[in-house]
């Protein structure tokens, strides 16, 4: 019996030690390839060459309507100007599940560009909301909330201005709906956006 | 080679084909083979656990007591899969991020638990390294085959995103089999995989059938078989 209790605790403290090994030799490098990955996903709508502040650091958690909370949102800086809010957003509203979305806004409103990070669209018809499939996604840029009004920031298949992905009108809502949210809170919170203080102490 | 050695090759990749006859790690088989890299990439990471499982187990075969022997195979599956899944996200991130959760699931595959159970336990390290190896190939030429064929009908291609598995170069990999927008959807999506599996054992058991037949009217004058 003690034996057993032996065997069994050795081969777990075995197991413990080797997985502590692991897990000092590769942290820092997840931890840098994890930066890697925001840093070229928010570079995607704002070149490096347009900003020069520490953009993955400067951000702070937000409460939007209609979607999933906190949003997170980057601001990108050229000598100490504002350059974009980049958001990075979750919709519930997909046709499965959430629809992860990078919406970039000009310090004006307007919108510079929108990618999809994540989802579980159906593939062939809710995946043209991807940048590599279809140029769909790229309708929003340069729109703001005037540009369509308001009540026409909608699918054209249900009355709106935005054109409709063919038999993923689910899907195409969920994305138009979620940048008309952005857009909305920006529009509430455009004197303090550039102002909250970053969440991340420079490292 | 030795006869002991062929024949566990042979059971691995053929007779007792984990993915084909054993049908076991059936999850990770049916849902991560949308494409050929997919399925490589999958297949690579079990065959890297299955013969470290299989070599653990064997070291340790005189060491553990019968009664405690599952919590150790478990543990030892589960210390080695973590290991795969930590390396996996410092050196192949991008990868990592597409198998996402199947890499932790390979804890689950009952295709390594059960090796360990069945042959590793009872076996010289030798022979226990060789089964994991031809077990872990045998699995992996599956995904790879599953993976392929639902890559061509589903997409059109073969070898997509290899550069997430196997760097830079490998982008020019990619084929363009058939012309853009003929993609049978259906192949790409969860009912896709049941069917490409469904053929794949078919077109096995065929050639296993076709053999035998071969075989049995070379050996013998015995009559046609029913």
């Amino acid at each position: 019996m003690l034996k057993t209790l032996l065997t069994l605790g050795l081969i777990g403290l075995l197991a413990a030690a080797l997985l502590s090994g692991v897990h000092l030799a590769t942290r820092e490098r997840i931890a840098d390839e994890q930066q890697r990955q925001a840093l070229a996903t928010l570079n995607q709508l704002v070149p490096e060459s347009e900003y020069d502040n520490e953009l993955v650091t400067d951000r702070f958690s937000a409460w939007i309507a209609g979607l999933e909370t906190p949003s997170t949102l980057y601001r990108a800086r050229r000598d100490g100007e504002p350059v974009a809010l980049l958001a990075d957003v979750t919709t519930p509203n997909g046709y499965s599940g959430d629809i992860r979305l990078l919406i970039g806004i000009a310090p004006n409103g307007d919108v510079i560009g929108v990618r999809v990070l994540d989802h579980r669209e159906t593939p062939g018809l809710g995946d043209e909301i991807e940048v590599q499939r279809s140029d769909w996604i790229r309708q929003f840029s340069g729109r703001s909330l005037g540009d369509p009004p308001a009540d026409q920031w909608a699918a054209d298949q249900r009355g709106g201005q935005f054109d409709t992905l063919s038999s993923a009108t689910i899907t195409s809502s969920a994305v138009i709906e979620a940048v008309r949210s952005v857009l909305a809170w920006y529009a509430n919170n455009r004197d303090n956006a550039f102002e909250i203080e970053s969440e991340v102490n420079s490292e | 080679m030795n006869d002991s050695a062929r024949e566990i090759w042979r059971q691995g990749l053929w007779d007792n084909n984990p993915g084909l006859v054993q049908l076991l790690g059936l999850c990770p088989l049916l849902a991560v083979t949308g494409t050929a890299i997919n399925g490589l990439g999958l297949g690579l990471a079990t065959l890297f656990v299955l013969v470290l499982s299989n070599l653990a187990v064997s070291l340790t075969r005189g060491l553990v007591q019968p009664e405690i022997r599952i919590p150790v195979f478990v543990l030892i599956i589960a210390t080695l899969v973590t290991v795969v899944d930590l390396v996996m996200q410092a050196w192949f991130s991008g990868l990592s991020r597409t198998l996402g959760i199947f890499i932790p699931l390979i804890v689950t595959n009952c295709t390594i638990l059960g090796r360990a159970e069945a042959f590793a336990s009872r076996r010289s390290v030798g022979e226990a390294l060789i089964d994991g190896l031809a077990q872990g190939a045998g699995f992996a030429a599956v995904l790879i085959a599953l993976g392929a064929g639902r890559e061509i009908v589903g997409h059109g291609t073969l070898m997509a995103d290899a550069h997430l598995l196997l760097g830079e170069w490998a982008r020019s990999l990619e084929l363009v089999v058939l012309p853009e927008q003929v993609g049978l959807l259906l192949a790409v999506l969860p009912p896709g995989a049941f069917i490409g599996l469904g053929l794949l054992i078919a077109l096995k058991n065929r050639i296993a059938n076709i053999r035998a037949e071969r075989t049995r009217s070379v050996s013998g004058p015995s009559p046609q078989a029913a």
